[in-house]
């Protein structure tokens, strides 16, 4: 088989054509050619300038014969909205923790940056939690608590961002 | 330069009408696609020009303008045979009554022109 035909073969897997349908285009096609040789006709002669670019021609027979499957943009779609709803929800659900740690008035909980012991007082206001001093500090400098809800605050706003544009009407691409 | 431009056009006005083209070749009995490009160097149009053919039969296949068939050719392999539909068929009568009209009506824009040619 002619080397033009085996670039439309691969450029339509490529394009997800179904294999009975790029195989019985790839056989006709080749035929054809095959044909058209026997009888002193080029290649070129036979499919004009398409002959220069097997990639664009491919593309073009199988578009205009609407077997390019259009599912895949969708699914990428569908997977992209699942995506954005799971870090919306994130975000909110990081936000409203943030919110009730901040309003029980709880020890402020922050992460060490050196290897300090902590304090006595802190092993005592929390009975039912005792972190290993290695990795927690009372901290009033950087509570966690603040930093979670400034990122949450963040993160809410750039999903609104995602949201405000993702409803945007998108314009449809023109056929090949 | 002049040469490129007039390719140009050419391409650009065999665009519009190929279609029809190609309903009137299968009017004559179905053909597989070399078959209709050999019909139609037969008739005269050599080159289709920037396209081919393969691309506009996906197209009049889609549309319904074209029914398909396989069946084996002249001692040769199966081919994918194509024939005008009943909408095929309405299509090219509109087609050509469209490009008549269209001729008539260039013929005589350009019919007053004189083309002289100094050696």
């Amino acid at each position: 088989m002619s080397d033009f035909v085996e670039q439309c073969r691969t450029e339509w897997k490529r394009l997800g054509v179904p294999d009975s349908m790029a195989e019985e285009m790839a056989a006709d096609l080749a035929s054809d050619i095959r044909e058209a040789e026997a009888d002193g006709i080029s290649i070129e002669e036979l499919l004009g300038s398409s002959a220069s670019d097997p990639r664009a021609f491919a593309a073009s027979w199988a578009t205009e014969r609407g077997i390019v499957p259009v599912r895949s943009g969708r699914a990428n779609r569908r997977r992209g909205r699942l995506a954005l709803i799971a870090f919306t929800g994130v975000a909110a659900t990081a936000l409203i923790v943030a919110a009730l740690l901040l309003a029980t008035g709880e020890p402020k909980v922050g992460l060490v940056t050196s290897g300090a012991t902590p304090p006595p007082h802190f092993l005592g206001a929390t009975a039912s939690f005792v972190p290993p001093p290695s990795r927690v500090q009372s901290s009033a400098a950087a509570p966690i608590e603040w930093i979670l809800l400034c990122l949450a605050i963040v993160a809410l706003g750039f999903s609104a961002w995602l949201w405000s544009r993702w409803d945007r009407p998108r314009v449809p691409m023109a056929p090949a | 330069m002049q040469c490129m431009a007039n390719e140009g056009r050419h391409s650009q006005m065999l665009r519009g009408v190929l279609d029809i083209c190609l309903l009137a070749v299968l009017d004559a009995g179905p053909a597989y696609g070399y078959e209709m490009t050999k019909r139609l160097r037969e008739r005269g149009l050599a080159s289709v020009g920037e396209g081919s053919i393969y691309p506009l039969l996906g197209r009049l296949e889609r549309d319904g303008l074209v029914e398909t068939y396989r069946a084996a050719s002249n001692g040769g392999p199966q081919r994918k045979y194509y024939r005008p539909s009943s909408t095929g068929r309405l299509a090219l009568a509109v087609g050509v009554s469209e490009w008549r009209a269209a001729r008539d009506a260039i013929d005589a824009v350009l019919a007053p022109v004189k083309i002289e040619v100094v050696s």
